[in-house]
């Protein structure tokens, strides 16, 4: 089982409401809908009473049209019965003349029961058969472009009929009229739809005007301002609203403030227990030494000692002196450690070159076999030369220690995106499940030569570099470290 | 081959011309002009019960027409408007130089004007002595012949002279005479007694005949000349036999004929207006 180290953030589930942008969002927006929502209510109210109105205004002028019709068409019945038996055709005359008189009137015609016209309000067709229908439809509504509503009445005596009156009513007025209620009815419309729509407008401001405070409070927030506070005095939801919002962004303040001591407060605990533990790591590896060299410092004066002792005791005392200097200087390298100064350069060539002096080491080359694979043209990356060339050194070092019977140490380059991704994998001893966490802490080592100090330097740079070291191990397989560096 | 595509073709338009041949052609109406003795609507009132029954007896449509005045209604007469006309004898006397002539008249009852007043007028009878000065007297028209001419000979023969005695009113029909001197816009109307019994029972009860004249030849009903034999005598079978049956009966109570009508021909009225 592969085991990775890696120092993620971690990750928490967000929801993202679906946003929508530009135009459609303004569309989208609380007022544009509440705007929208008013002037189409007041509209289709509006429209229906409208359309109620005209419709019942309609019905009732035709009723009055075809009452008046059937008025004047008995009227003309009535008085043109006497005259009509007797064939007094200028009385009849003087019946039509008159009914051509009454506003409205077209056509008013008598006609006989053998279907000849006696009186005409048009003169011309007096004595001609009376070609249309004598039983006429008085009912609206009309046909299309028919503007004349046709009435008929026969003139019964004694249960016989004995002629028929025809009356042609014009729908002008009527027309002119219900064109001009329909005309009204279209501007109430419009006029609803635009006091609607300014009521809705006004009454949008008045809401949102509000949330916009919020949403300039959230945006605050989001930007780290927490000590923003609405001022909204509304006693409706918006103004609860508020009220809670202004209690949620104190308690998060005071939460806030809350962690923040609380991470002071850890931080200076571990940066104590980091210092102590540090004091504690430098005195047990420099106790051992320098323990040496006083134990080996008063046999120098003892004349009891053989000149063999004499110069096993000065050895001990030069290789502990330099294992002394060697971790102070570490420890100084690590904790005076400078500014990374990136510039962009060919990465694959600095690989090259340290795997290079790997190689040509004697010692190393006897058991251990190094591998270089770059792309073939320039791999560039920005880093900081002499740093990065201090962290290929230390990986590959610890590589190379990691296989104390030989084995091979591949070191690749590769580009991916905007980032130079740089792997060395060896065929090592592997590192432990329960250790694979430690290995990175300053002085942790599982070697008696090393100060342990390495691998936390190779992450302290790479961090300076906006980058982290990623170790995959699996004992006795080998190991795999890999890190990013931003394409240069 | 060719024939029958041709009578393929004539029975695909057949349907078609059928369906545009236009409306059926209007029946010939046989026009009865009636004398215009009463106002027009009611004169068809009375007299439409027998165009419908005519109608059917002869089996082509009647209408019933009528004139403004007497002298329209003769100035028609003289023109041969009518098929057939219901008028006075003296009237009759007229028709019969167009060619009319007579085939039944009203039947047993008697051809008589009479003079009616109202019932608290103060006159009772026609003494010229007693007769007061400056009376107004209506007549339904000047040629309205029981009404007028016939009461107006019989006062003449009593010594009493009409138009010197009596202010003169026509008042248009019989009707209208009657209601004159029921309204008190005269004091004596000259009528006839069918139209006296078509008044309403109130208005009946409150006149009085105060003089009858003596009878003459009955209204008549006259043909024109060239209608042909045949529908002539259905005519004068049907006029003669409606007190034969209860519609027959029916339709004599509209007109007001107790007894109907009987045969009759133009030498019965040959000494009218002699």
């Amino acid at each position: 089982m592969n085991t990775v180290v890696e120092s993620a953030s971690e990750t928490l589930p967000v929801v993202h409401a679906r946003r929508r942008d530009g135009l459609l969002g303004r569309f989208a927006s609380l007022r544009f809908r509440l705007i929208l929502s008013v002037a189409l209510v007041h509209a289709v109210l509006m429209g229906t009473f409208v359309w109620e109105a005209v419709r019942d205004q309609s019905a009732d002028i035709r009723a009055q049209l075809v009452s008046r019709g059937h008025e004047l068409v008995t009227l003309m019945a009535v008085a043109s019965t006497n005259a009509l038996l007797a064939e007094d055709l200028g009385s009849l005359g003087e019946v039509t003349d008159r009914v051509k008189r009454q506003p409205g009137v077209v056509y008013g015609d008598i006609v006989d029961i053998r279907g000849d016209v006696l009186a005409s309000s048009a003169p011309a067709r007096v004595g001609h058969r009376e070609t249309r229908a004598l039983n006429v439809k008085d009912r609206f509504p009309l046909k299309p472009g028919d503007h004349v509503l046709d009435l008929s009445r026969p003139i019964v005596v004694a249960g016989r009929r004995v002629g028929t009156v025809l009356l042609g009513l014009s729908t002008r007025s009527m027309d002119t009229a219900l064109e001009k209620t329909r005309d009204a009815g279209l501007l109430f419309i419009l006029m609803a739809l635009v006091v609607g729509s300014v009521a809705a407008w006004a009454l949008s401001m008045i809401v949102t005007r509000n949330l916009h405070i919020l949403i300039s409070a959230v945006r605050r927030i989001a930007k780290g301002d927490l000590d923003v506070r609405v001022n909204v005095n509304s006693r409706d939801e918006v103004g609860i609203l508020a009220q809670a919002f202004n209690g949620m962004v104190a308690s998060l303040q005071r939460t806030s403030r809350q962690i923040s001591r609380e991470h002071e407060k850890r931080t200076e605990a571990e940066r104590l227990a980091c210092v102590g533990e540090l004091a504690a790591s430098i005195a047990h590896e420099i106790r051992n030494p320098l323990a040496a060299v006083v134990n080996a410092v008063p046999l120098l004066d003892s004349d009891k000692l053989d000149p063999e002792d004499h110069a096993e005791a000065l050895n001990i005392i030069n290789t502990e002196s330099r294992r002394l200097q060697r971790i102070l200087e570490d420890f100084l390298r690590f904790s005076r450690m400078r500014e990374p100064q990136p510039v962009a350069g060919d990465l694959g060539a600095l690989l090259e070159e340290v795997c290079q002096l790997f190689s040509h080491d004697p010692a190393v080359s006897r058991q251990v076999r190094v591998r270089c694979h770059v792309p073939a043209g320039p791999c560039r990356a920005s880093y900081d030369p002499d740093l990065l060339r201090q962290v290929l050194w230390n990986l590959l070092l610890n590589a190379i220690q990691a296989m104390p019977t030989g084995g091979t140490v591949d070191v690749s380059a590769e580009a991916a995106d905007d980032q130079v991704r740089v792997t060395i994998a060896d065929s090592g001893t592997g590192i432990p499940h329960d250790i694979i966490d430690k290995v990175m802490r300053p002085f942790f080592t599982r070697r008696g030569d090393g100060t342990g100090l390495g691998l936390a330097i190779v992450q302290r740079i790479l961090m300076q570099h906006g980058s982290k070291l990623s170790i995959d191990s699996e004992p006795g397989r080998g190991t795999r470290v890999t890190f990013q560096l931003p394409a240069g | 081959m060719g024939m029958m595509w041709l009578v393929a073709a004539w029975l695909v338009v057949l349907p078609a011309r059928e369906v545009h041949a236009g409306p059926a052609p209007q029946p010939h109406f046989l026009a009865f002009g009636v004398l215009p003795l009463q106002s027009p609507t009611k004169l068809a009132g009375m007299f439409m019960p027998l165009v419908e029954g005519i109608q059917k007896a002869l089996g082509q449509p009647v209408e019933f027409v009528t004139a403004p005045s007497f002298a329209t209604f003769m100035k028609r007469v003289m023109a041969r408007r009518y098929d057939f006309v219901y008028l006075n004898p003296l009237l009759f006397r007229r028709a019969e130089k167009a060619g009319y002539h007579a085939v039944a008249k009203v039947a047993r009852e008697p051809f008589t004007g009479i003079l009616v007043v109202r019932r608290d007028s103060p006159l009772h009878s026609l003494n010229p002595a007693t007769l007061p000065k400056g009376l107004r007297i209506g007549f339904p028209d000047p040629n309205a012949y029981a009404a007028t001419v016939m009461t107006t000979q019989y006062m003449k023969k009593l010594g009493i002279d009409v138009h010197r005695e009596f202010s003169i009113k026509y008042f248009g029909s019989q009707n209208s005479a009657i209601m004159a001197v029921y309204a008190g816009l005269v004091d004596v109307a000259g009528t006839w007694w069918p139209s006296l019994r078509s008044m309403p029972p109130d208005v009946q009860k409150s006149l009085r005949v105060i003089a009858e004249t003596p009878p003459q030849p009955q209204m008549a009903i006259a043909v024109r000349s060239g209608m042909a034999p045949e529908r002539v005598r259905k005519l004068t079978h049907y006029l003669t036999s409606l007190t034969h049956s209860a519609s027959g009966r029916r339709i004599l109570q509209h007109l007001g004929f107790k007894h109907g009508f009987a045969a009759a021909d133009d030498g019965e009225y040959a000494k009218v207006g002699q």
